[in-house]
């Protein structure tokens, strides 16, 4: 399985990579990009690939191209728009969490966080995907 | 205050999977101090200041990651900067309404110099917190 995760911060992606590890899931590949911006050109250069990806987990508060303008441009853009996304996020202001569910994201994680909350969110859209 | 230890203690509880106690006394003492900072605008205006030594702040990124850090690895600031993105964004949603415009900074980072809240906030909280022998400072201010 390849997941694609986005978040300015290098620690908190091997965090979150870890945790989904820990929640059980068999990663080929982990993908990572650290704005919005690069996580869209990481999506074009995944298109058609043989080895989909499986999961996107994305930060919202980025610089460059935060995680909520990525969704909406990932949608305009028609990438991976099969794809689940769960956003993990210090903004769970009810803003934030209508916008991002209303830009395609399937679940929310707010930071901090445990595995297990991690394991709950995430392997339901997968099972479902 | 209790909110403050409250996001504190979440914090190391989830990410560091270790407990974290509140001390005595305002933040004045640490020294070669890494300093994060986060600002909040909206409903909230105001700033959350984390200070850790080089050795505590060493200490949290090998908690967070799961592997050793050098005390001057890239990481290590990283780390101080999400543990304060952290606190703060746990006080905020304990502070603030569901439903309230509240929006947070991208945390910044400095080993330079001492940086202090800035005065026009009216509301100071100040506090030492101590996990397993190792003294970090938060400063809120809003």
């Amino acid at each position: 399985m390849r997941a694609l995760i986005v978040d300015d911060s290098a620690v908190m992606r091997k965090v979150i990579e870890r945790a989904l590890r820990q929640a059980g899931l068999e990663l080929t590949e982990v993908l990572q990009a650290s704005n919005g911006e690069e996580a869209l050109q990481t999506l074009r250069e995944n298109q058609g690939s043989a080895n989909p990806l499986a999961l996107i987990l994305s930060d919202i508060n980025m610089p460059v191209m935060d995680g909520l303008q990525f969704l909406e441009n990932r949608r305009k853009e028609n990438l991976a728009n099969d794809v689940p996304v769960v956003m993990i996020t210090t903004e769970g202001n009810e803003g934030s969490v209508l916008r991002a569910i209303a830009a395609g994201a399937q679940g929310y994680i707010c930071k901090p966080f445990t595995s297990e909350q991690v394991k709950a969110r995430v392997l339901p859209l997968l099972r479902a995907a | 205050m209790s909110r403050l230890d409250s996001a504190v203690s979440e914090v190391f509880e989830m990410m560091l999977e270790r407990s974290c106690h509140p001390m005595e006394g305002e933040v004045d003492t640490i020294e070669s101090r890494i300093v994060a900072r986060i600002q909040f605008a909206g409903a909230v205006d105001g700033e959350c200041l984390l200070y850790a030594s080089q050795t505590t702040a060493s200490v949290t990124a090998e908690a967070l990651l799961g592997t050793p850090s050098e005390p001057h690895d890239p990481m290590v600031d990283d780390a101080i900067g999400e543990l304060c993105n952290m606190i703060a964004g746990g006080w905020k949603s304990k502070h603030t309404s569901p439903g309230s415009n509240c929006t947070i900074s991208i945390p910044a980072v400095t080993r330079q110099g001492l940086e202090g809240y800035q005065p026009q906030f009216g509301t100071k909280f100040s506090r030492n917190y101590s996990f397993q022998g190792n003294v970090f400072g938060v400063v809120l201010a809003f």
